[in-house]
């Protein structure tokens, strides 16, 4: 079809800043038919999309409805391609345990960070909703999680957040984890005065947010 | 200790170091806005130390300090409150009635002597119904004999100094301490409202025999001095089933008064709302009606037939003014209406007819609407880049919508009205899909409240609020919550009533939803 690669991993991340899920996993089998490799389709196309409908969400342009449309256009594309990553090329992934703090069942922009995430290539576990802080601390130690991140949408819950923190100091194992924490009434404020480790405000910086705590 | 001086206010206050400017102003019982909560994300605590602006959440005093606040002092006088509502007609027949036997008088409530007073007072016997909302109250004395409504007055709710929004309240109350401050802040406002009445309607209070407390779950809660702390965590339970009785000492009425406290629906649909449902006999009506109170919760009821459905939604603090950059409460100064013309001029209405210092609720959702109507904001909520309007124009390098020089909608700020609006009407689809109903079944839309009292139909079909079905069949009912409560008071027959009613309410946690999140999402655009 006289299309370089490079042309097609831009079409790829189009496809995905586009929305258009048909055309992403076309696309996807294209670059399978062509023997690229799949670990870098991925990289070098569907994921510099979603990277760039994150950038567009911060701007104001794109809104959650588009943001989980990209994120369906990218799945597509994922599907198709995964079968085909090469063992040695799949890099270990840092994990995440996320989920929405005890006494609050409102989880949908955890939902929201949780797909950026994974997008983002972090191994992202989902402990759901309504979740004591106490599981926060198991599971992340059971999973060996880089970071544990802790959503609410409830002023009325977010004094738990604070007792994750301090079940992880009364383990000793503070130093183990990065905590991170959002959500509408959440602010940097009160991430520092309990002592988190990192805050966000929206989906996209969360990517940042959880780049610069495990270093990468 | 350094001194902190309110000049607006001339109030003044020695303080330990490092206490905050919000705490010295909560202190002193002088009202700034915090929708945050003092987390220093919203910006509305706005205060003027010489010529510099801080937000006082953020400012500790560490010196002598003279401060200059938002001039707040007329806000009870020019804020947009209404206190009367549709109601049914109903048969007068109070709780409270009174006998005289020659030389007292009986005092009954129901079948049982509540105390009596010397000579013959029969002619004197007065209640009172109260709308606790989160940010305003309500107060009217009825005379129970002539079951007329004799005056009434609103004022901010005084707990909101303490903590604004109904979680933040809640959390606030959490322990002993907090929950008796915001119980006795209440009742003092409630006496200092009942003294001032009383005298304007030449009675004595001792001639007031009943209050009916009508409000939101939480707010009744506190009125009442129980602890709100479950109605904050899942699994939402109300601590109190309405339906009772209270006795009414700390109030400034007949020594044996009492309060009554009409039946609550759920941890977030109130006995306001039952109020609304009597006042609009939702349970009587043939037709199927949809009954929605737009405020920072959406609540909303679904009658077909007469049987009812009840959820809420949590729409945030946009629909007052909060969370918006130029977003204020409808008091002067706000642009309460906006239209554009054909010719593509423009025109707005400010509330007391001063200059435009910010935009209300109201205005919120015209200025969206029309621009929505002009595809100036594209279906996805984004400023679109193909048609343009005198007033869009660039502010840092972002698209910004001018209604005056000085007043404006940003981008981020019809995203925050996307949520809102996307709450509401994710709570009518998940209601209509819940009692199998079609839009276009619905025959009616009462809109309830004081805010919904100032929207208008096309805005609300403009930002798809409402769908399309629903044209030319929204009606503005007002405040139902107080309307409703006064049917309470001079008709005993409807305690009764409603309790049956509100036991066999269906009601919908959204929470609980699988599909919720899909339909929030697909609610969101225009």
């Amino acid at each position: 079809m006289g299309k370089t690669k490079d042309e097609l991993y831009s079409e790829m991340s189009d496809a995905v800043v586009n929305m258009e899920e048909e055309l992403s996993a076309q696309l996807s089998n294209e670059a399978v038919e062509s023997g690229y490799d799949a670990f870098e389709a991925i990289d070098l196309g569907l994921a510099k999309g979603m990277e760039q409908a994150g950038r567009l969400f911060d701007d104001g342009e794109y809104f959650v409805p588009e943001l989980l449309m990209c994120a369906d256009a990218l799945n597509a594309g994922v599907e198709i391609l995964k079968p085909y990553i090469k063992t040695e090329r799949q890099e270990k992934k840092h994990k995440i345990v996320i989920g929405v703090i005890a006494g609050d069942t409102h989880d949908i922009g955890k939902n929201l960070v949780k797909l950026m995430l994974s997008s983002a290539g972090f191994d992202v576990i989902d402990l759901g909703r309504d979740v004591p802080p106490s599981v926060f601390v198991e599971r992340a130690v059971q999973e060996n999680a880089k970071i544990i991140m802790i959503s609410s949408l409830m002023t009325t819950t977010m004094d738990g957040m604070a007792d994750v923190i301090n079940i992880l100091n009364e383990k000793g194992i503070r130093n183990e984890f990065k905590v991170a924490i959002g959500g509408g009434p959440v602010s940097r404020r009160f991430a520092d005065q309990i002592g988190a480790d990192g805050y966000s405000s929206n989906a996209n910086q969360a990517i940042k947010m959880a780049n610069e705590l495990v270093g990468r | 200790m350094p001194e902190i001086i309110f000049a607006n206010e001339q109030k003044t206050l020695s303080v330990t170091n490092g206490t905050t400017v919000l705490e010295a102003a909560r202190q002193l019982g002088i009202v700034l806005e915090t929708p945050c909560n003092g987390m220093g994300t919203c910006g509305k605590c706005k205060i003027k130390i010489g010529s510099d602006y801080f937000l006082a959440c953020q400012k500790n005093i560490t010196e002598n300090i003279t401060v200059f606040t938002e001039n707040k002092e007329n806000e009870n006088k020019t804020l947009q409150i209404l206190s009367g509502g549709q109601s049914c007609s109903c048969q007068l027949k109070p709780f409270i009635s009174k006998q005289f036997d020659g030389e007292k008088t009986v005092v009954y409530g129901g079948n049982s002597a509540l105390g009596t007073e010397s000579g013959d007072t029969s002619k004197s016997c007065y209640g009172i119904t109260v709308d606790i909302g989160t940010t305003t109250l309500v107060v009217a004395i009825i005379n129970l004999s002539s079951g007329k409504e004799i005056v009434s007055e609103s004022r901010l709710n005084p707990q909101s100094t303490y903590a604004q929004d109904v979680l933040s309240r809640i959390h606030f109350a959490s322990n002993h301490e907090g929950l008796n401050v915001l119980q006795n802040v209440l009742i003092d406002a409630l006496n200092e409202m009942i003294g001032t009445l009383s005298e304007k309607a030449k009675i004595s209070t001792k001639n007031i025999y009943e209050i009916v407390y009508s409000g939101n779950t939480a707010m009744l809660h506190l009125a009442c001095g129980i602890d709100p702390k479950p109605l904050g965590q899942y699994p939402y339970l109300s601590q109190i089933h309405g339906g009772e009785y209270f006795t009414a000492l700390k109030l400034n009425i007949s020594p044996f008064g009492v309060i009554y406290l009409p039946p609550i629906i759920s941890a977030f649909v109130g006995a306001d709302i039952t109020s609304g449902i009597l006042a609009s006999q939702l349970y009587e009506q043939k037709e199927t009606i949809l009954f929605i109170d737009i405020g920072t919760n959406g609540e909303m009821v679904l009658a077909k037939n007469g049987a009812l459905a009840a959820t809420s939604t949590a729409a945030g603090p946009a629909f007052e003014g909060m969370n918006i950059t130029c977003g204020m409460r409808a008091g002067n100064g706000a642009v309460e209406r906006f239209c554009i013309n054909n010719d593509g001029s423009i025109d707005y209405q400010v509330i007391g007819g001063t200059r435009a210092t910010g935009i209300c609720g109201s205005g919120l959702l015209d200025i969206t609407g029309e621009l929505v109507r002009q595809g100036i904001i594209g279906k996805s909520g984004r400023f679109t880049s193909q048609k343009t309007i005198d007033g869009l124009r660039e502010k840092d390098g972002k698209k910004v919508f001018f209604v005056t020089d000085d007043v404006y909608l940003t981008q981020n700020d019809v995203r925050q009205i996307q949520l809102a609006k996307g709450a509401v009407r994710s709570g009518i689809e998940s209601l209509l899909m819940k009692m199998n109903l079609k839009k276009e079944e619905v025959n009616r839309i009462e809109i309830a409240g004081s805010f919904g009292y100032h929207l208008n139909e096309k805005s609300l079909l403009s930002i798809g609020l409402l769908p399309p079905e629903f044209e030319g069949k929204v009606t503005f009912v007002g405040n139902t919550a107080q309307s409703g409560g006064t049917a309470f008071l001079l008709n005993v027959d409807f305690r009764t009533k409603m309790l049956n009613v509100a036991s066999e309410i269906q009601k919908i946690e959204l929470a609980n939803n699988e599909n919720f999140e899909k339909i929030f999402v697909a609610s969101l655009g225009f």
